[in-house]
């Protein structure tokens, strides 16, 4: 079975909260948690450096509770885009982007939902759970994510600050749940304390009250975080696929060459 | 294809019984006023009827065993409303203005499989509770 992650751990400058929570939730049974940089391009430009590694940062990771491994820690990139030209930062081959393990985005506007479903090489699209969504998601964008991979996010933390954050995050979350029929859903908090962490199964408990299966939201909290981070892992090593097509020879003639070098050699 | 014990296993059994068993533990942080056994019961109908309304406190909720120094307890509930109230208690954020957290330790359909410590101290607080001894293990 895959492990539990919590992909959505916002990474603060005090080092010692982000240590209380890293062990808060190796207590609770998370395998995984990715550090999330958050970067908003309507405020004034900022560079996006280059990821620390973490374990430069935490020199002795907790061990999993129930397990005799340590804490998973990954970097992660969010983006907020609010405007189309936001996304040309993606699509450049020769910045820091590329060293995060996992790249999300989070979308403002109906236009750039699609564009992120569609074209946008990245691993998570993030579904606002703070207001109202403006733009209702349409089943060609979201079926062309479920098959480039691409997984969609929900927060749960919101829903435990405040009452009207939790009427939107189930609102929100249920319209989603009616388009994509529960497929591809990853739920993260984004807890800055450790008290805003929940357990594993209490996650996956609130997946059911969003419309999913009993399955598909123990998925959500485990395989379908096993995928993204898999994702993005191929995201960063490969660039291109190469494949090779085996050429029907006729049985007469007589090959002297083997196969593949005569290919090299005809073209 | 038992999987191995781990020392620390959570199991969630939802069968045909007629009550889901919670053993859960209240997180607090540090000076917070501890809630006592009716404040506790209080604040699990709080929480439902905050996220399921009317009918979700309406819900046959029972606290059968509070410590209060570990801030550990049994709650049972028929097994129909057994994800509204893991729904409630995991939505709960706040006790009295302090931010709390509700760890959902152990779930089932019998108590026996819940390790439980009966406390004395509840028969002044609910006289009424059942003798759940034997009933309940069908």
């Amino acid at each position: 079975m895959a492990g539990f992650a919590d992909l959505n751990v916002p990474h603060g400058a005090d080092r010692k909260a982000v240590q209380s929570l890293l062990e808060a939730a190796a207590h609770l049974g998370y395998s995984a948690v990715a550090l999330n940089h958050i970067i908003d391009f309507k405020e004034k430009k900022q560079e996006i450096a280059k990821p620390v590694s973490p374990s430069e940062l935490f020199p002795s990771l907790p061990i999993v509770q129930g397990t005799s491994k340590r804490l998973k820690v990954l970097t992660r990139l969010t983006l907020v885009v609010s405007d189309p030209s936001h996304c040309n930062l993606l699509r450049s081959t020769s910045t820091n982007i590329r060293l995060y393990d996992i790249i999300a985005v989070f979308p403002k506007t109906e236009k750039l939902f699609h564009i992120a479903c569609t074209t946008l090489d990245v691993d998570l699209v993030c579904i606002n759970v703070t207001e109202k969504l403006p733009f209702y998601f349409r089943r060609p964008p979201v079926n062309m994510a479920i098959d480039r991979g691409i997984y969609f996010e929900l927060l749960y933390t919101p829903a435990i600050k405040d009452s009207t954050m939790r009427r939107y995050t189930i609102s929100n979350a249920i319209s989603l749940m009616q388009i994509c029929k529960g497929k591809n859903i990853v739920i993260s908090s984004a807890a800055e304390r450790p008290l805003e962490l929940r357990g594993p199964y209490d996650v996956a408990n609130l997946g059911l009250l969003f419309g999913l299966s009993e399955g598909e939201a123990k998925a959500a909290v485990s395989t379908n975080c096993r995928a993204t981070m898999l994702h993005g892992e191929t995201r960063k090593s490969a660039c291109g696929v190469v494949y090779t097509v085996k050429k029907l020879h006729k049985i007469e003639e007589e090959e002297t060459v083997p196969a593949c070098k005569k290919a090299k050699t005809q073209a | 294809m038992a999987p191995p014990a781990a020392a620390y296993e959570r199991r969630v059994l939802v069968s045909a019984a007629q009550h889901c068993y919670l053993r859960v533990r209240l997180e607090l942080p540090d000076g917070a006023a501890r809630p006592g056994a009716p404040q506790l019961k209080q604040l699990v109908v709080a929480a439902l009827r905050e996220l399921h309304g009317e009918v979700g406190a309406a819900l046959p909720v029972d606290v059968l065993a509070y410590e209060e120094k570990s801030l550990c307890a049994v709650l049972r509930v028929i097994s129909g409303g057994l994800v509204k109230l893991w729904s409630a208690l995991t939505l709960q954020g706040f006790y009295q203005n302090r931010r709390c957290a509700f760890r959902v330790l152990q779930v089932g359909g019998g108590l026996p499989s819940i390790t439980a410590v009966l406390c004395v101290c509840l028969a002044p607080f609910f006289p009424f509770l059942p003798f759940l001894v034997s009933n309940d293990l069908t």
